[in-house]
């Protein structure tokens, strides 16, 4: 019995170490070369001949490369990026599904084919906004990290306001009424009704817009300059992008550092941003 | 009656929101008097139509949805929209290297390039300074004739040998009714001096180049305000506005004056796109690798995400750590994977062709290209396939398949008949958002491939695993020549694709029926 179980299992686990091994493949390579003192990406032996961390401290005692820094500015982007969207999402969303109004379809609409146009290929003219504020108030213009968190949140409302409404929407309309009813007001409705009641939705949305904003590589290498603003995401590719010169071990070390908080936070909320994926697709 | 309690109500509720609503109008007040202060009134305009826009909504009483809409709205009319709308007016122009100015300063540059020296190439000795009455004057002395001449903007005087003073080298020193200035003064006058004209007299005039030489110049084209055209006065030849930004020979409208200005041309950009063979063939080059791309990256993720959804659906040894990991690559940021995938593909110390023991130049070769890229996207895609697949077969009741094997199915021939047509009709609005937004996948190509290879020899800006959008990003903002106008047209192009699916999908699965 449990060996005819064990043979129709067995396509099931072919499959799935075939995956594991594509998958594990450039994670097995890049931290063999995180650990590869000689600095080229691990080639002559696939286990490691020598071994030391010295990638790994380079990126913390190097000079020429402010890793705490990229980090640092990485993380505060993306998680004000992360707060702010969610809170100007999650606002737009509420009026959206909750209140009728003049404007209210038209303005849906106009949000879903704007957020569809490849906005980026707008830049020169995102360039020439920033200037401007760069010259007026050079903390929030080109060249800062806060500068680009304006352009950053600036998309927020077009992303998340329909995630967000879609979710809102499944919330019965009898609790507002009822609440209406027992003398709340629209504020007191939104903040103890809806904040709590989302607030798992809300969570994920904050992660995707997390891991988004510190994936984001296109406006932060036009707009972060300074070796010391950058992100992490501009900072690592200057390792390797470039034509000639290209260092792969403290980039595989930084990767791997990077990385460990994003996949940390995914795994943990791993339940609800599948929940989340998913919830689309099974209603439709 | 406990929101009366609990609820944030009455004289803190209200004191907040002026605390917040102060705080916000304090900054913006400032950074509008900055704004004034630096003259740049656009920002400071915008920024008071901000500010009272956010003053209105939450002083006056109503217009509650407002309330809750106006923040986002500000950030979205300003960073998303004012964007968005310029690409499309400049869709719109012919605005490219060599008409990136406006028409005033197109003339004044064709004027300043319509500049000929005489044909011997006289050259003067210059001593230049100022009359006592603060009027630029030099004393040129022709370099091949030796003569001398006293000149002034407004002519030239003789001037006598014993009005000079000569040092031992010959070279003049002083003249009566010139001041020379002072180093200091030559410097911050230096842009000055190279736009003084001495008129020597038949259209000819000495054009000082640097401070002790000056050139006998004449103005060959001359611009008249009127017809709006060009005359070279050598030649003869009438240059008119060609309405495409720049001055063309009447005779040969060919021959173009530069520099050019960004001027309207309606479609001529779109017509370039469809008409001209020199943009048209790389351009449907590069939308059907678009298409195909797209495709390929959907399908092939899809299948393998798919297969492992039925491979882990049901219980089996290891289930958790198959699920845990293989959704790895979904949780590793991704330009990270892609800048890893680009060192594994490289010809000489990467390790696919270590694992192979090749010596091949993956990225050389258009299809060896292509083929890394699809893989490459596979391996960052298939994860999420696996989770939406794993969680639409869940949805579908058991029934179905008991059903279909009471009827004597197999369970391969249930799956097929009856699962899967399910299956892509549940997923069928991720799947094509999934296409969305691999048609607009930038990251992928620019990290890994660079839209490479490209065959230079050409000149050809578009690679063979450019998509649409590295070519437009390509087109607009590339080394040697950079054509916005074009590249917003493309974006449009892409616009209206990418537009007319999300409806088509939002229609389909009856989101604005609902609205």
């Amino acid at each position: 019995m449990s060996n005819t179980v064990g043979v129709r299992n067995l396509w099931r686990h072919v499959l799935a170490l075939i995956l594991v091994f594509f998958t594990a493949f450039p994670i097995y390579v890049v931290i063999m070369t995180s650990l590869d003192p000689t600095g080229g990406i691990a080639s002559d032996s696939w286990l490691p001949v020598k071994f030391s961390f010295s990638n790994y401290t380079k990126l913390f005692t190097d000079p020429r490369i402010p890793y705490l820094s990229w980090m640092r500015n990485s993380l505060i982007i993306a998680s004000a990026t992360a707060v702010t969207s969610v809170m100007i999402g999650a606002a737009s969303a509420f009026a959206f599904s909750r209140m009728r109004f003049k404007g209210r379809k038209i303005g849906l609409q106009a949000l879903l084919l704007v957020q569809v146009f490849p906005s980026f290929l707008s830049l020169s003219a995102i360039y020439v906004i920033m200037e401007r504020i760069y010259l007026v108030v050079p903390a929030l213009g080109l060249g800062s990290i806060w500068g680009l968190y304006l352009i950053y949140i600036g998309g927020a409302m077009g992303i998340n306001a329909w995630l967000l409404k879609g979710f809102l929407d499944t919330i019965p309309m009898e609790l507002d009424e009822s609440a209406r009813i027992d003398g709340a007001s629209v504020p007191q409705i939104y903040w103890l009704i809806f904040f709590p009641l989302a607030s798992p939705v809300l969570a994920v949305t904050a992660v995707l817009s997390f891991i988004g904003t510190f994936n984001e590589f296109v406006l932060a290498s036009l707009f972060l300059q300074d070796v010391d603003k950058r992100t992490v995401a501009v900072g690592l590719q200057q390792f390797v992008g470039g034509q000639y010169e290209q260092v792969w071990g403290p980039f595989a070390a930084g990767s791997i550092i990077a990385s460990i908080p994003l996949v940390i936070i995914f795994l943990s909320m791993q339940r609800y941003i599948i929940g989340g994926l998913t919830a689309g697709a099974i209603k439709g | 009656m406990i929101y009366a309690l609990v609820g944030l109500r009455g004289s803190i509720a209200l004191l907040l929101k002026f605390a917040i609503l102060g705080a916000t109008d304090a900054l913006l007040i400032w950074i509008i008097s900055v704004a004034l202060g630096k003259n740049s009134i656009i920002l400071a305009v915008v920024l008071i139509a901000a500010t009272a826009a956010l003053n209105i909504t939450y002083l006056v009483k109503g217009a509650v949805p407002l309330k809750f809409l106006i923040v986002g709205i500000l950030f979205f009319s300003i960073f998303v929209v004012t964007p968005t709308g310029y690409t499309i007016i400049m869709s719109g122009f012919n605005y490219k290297t060599g008409n990136e100015i406006d028409k005033p300063s197109a003339i004044a540059g064709v004027l300043a390039n319509g500049l000929s020296t005489d044909e011997s190439g006289t050259a003067y000795d210059m001593f230049l300074g100022k009359t006592p009455s603060g009027q630029w004057a030099a004393i040129l002395e022709d370099q091949v004739t030796h003569s001398v001449v006293f000149a002034t903007t407004d002519g030239v005087q003789p001037i006598g040998e014993s009005e000079i003073t000569r040092n031992s080298d010959g070279i003049i020193t002083a003249a009566n009714g010139i001041k020379q200035l002072s180093q200091d003064e030559q410097a911050t006058a230096d842009s000055e001096i190279t736009t003084l004209r001495f008129p020597l007299g038949d259209n000819y005039f000495a054009s000082p180049q640097g401070a002790e030489v000056a050139l006998r110049m004449t103005q060959v084209m001359s611009y008249d305000k009127t017809s709006d055209t060009f005359t070279n006065s050598q030649t003869g030849e009438v240059f008119v506005d060609n309405g495409k930004g720049n001055f063309a020979n009447k005779a040969d409208l060919a021959q173009v004056l530069d520099p050019g200005w960004r001027s309207f041309s309606a479609f001529d950009n779109y017509k370039q796109l469809i008409m001209d063979k020199k943009v048209r063939d790389p351009f449907i080059g590069v939308f059907v690798w678009t298409i195909a791309f797209a495709f390929l990256s959907v399908g092939t993720t899809f299948a393998v995400g798919m297969l492992l959804a039925l491979a882990l659906q049901n219980q089996l040894r290891f289930r958790r750590f198959y699920r845990g990991f293989l959704i790895l690559p979904y949780a590793i940021p991704s330009f990270m994977s892609i800048l890893i995938w680009r060192g594994l593909f490289n010809k000489d110390y990467g390790a696919i062709n270590h694992l192979l023991h090749t010596h091949i130049g993956w990225f050389d070769g258009p299809w060896t290209a292509r083929a890394a890229v699809i893989l490459v996207n596979l391996w960052l895609g298939f994860p999420y396939m696996y989770l939406i697949s794993s969680g639409a077969l869940q949805s579908i009741p058991s029934e179905l398949e008991e059903a279909a094997s009471i009827d004597g199915a197999t369970g391969k021939q249930a799956f097929i008949a009856v699962k899967l047509p399910l299956l892509v009709q549940i997923l069928g609005p991720l799947l094509i958002s999934s296409f969305a937004f691999n048609f607009n996948n930038f990251n992928i190509i620019y990290l890994l491939t660079g839209g490479g290879p490209t065959d230079e020899s050409t000149g050809a800006i578009a690679g063979a695993t450019d998509i649409l959008i590295s070519y437009a990003y390509k087109t607009a903002f590339g080394s040697t020549f950079q054509n916005l106008g074009l590249s917003s047209a493309i974006s449009m192009m892409m616009f209206f694709i990418v537009g007319t699916l999300s409806m088509y999908t939002l229609k389909k699965s009856r989101v604005l029926e609902t609205l």
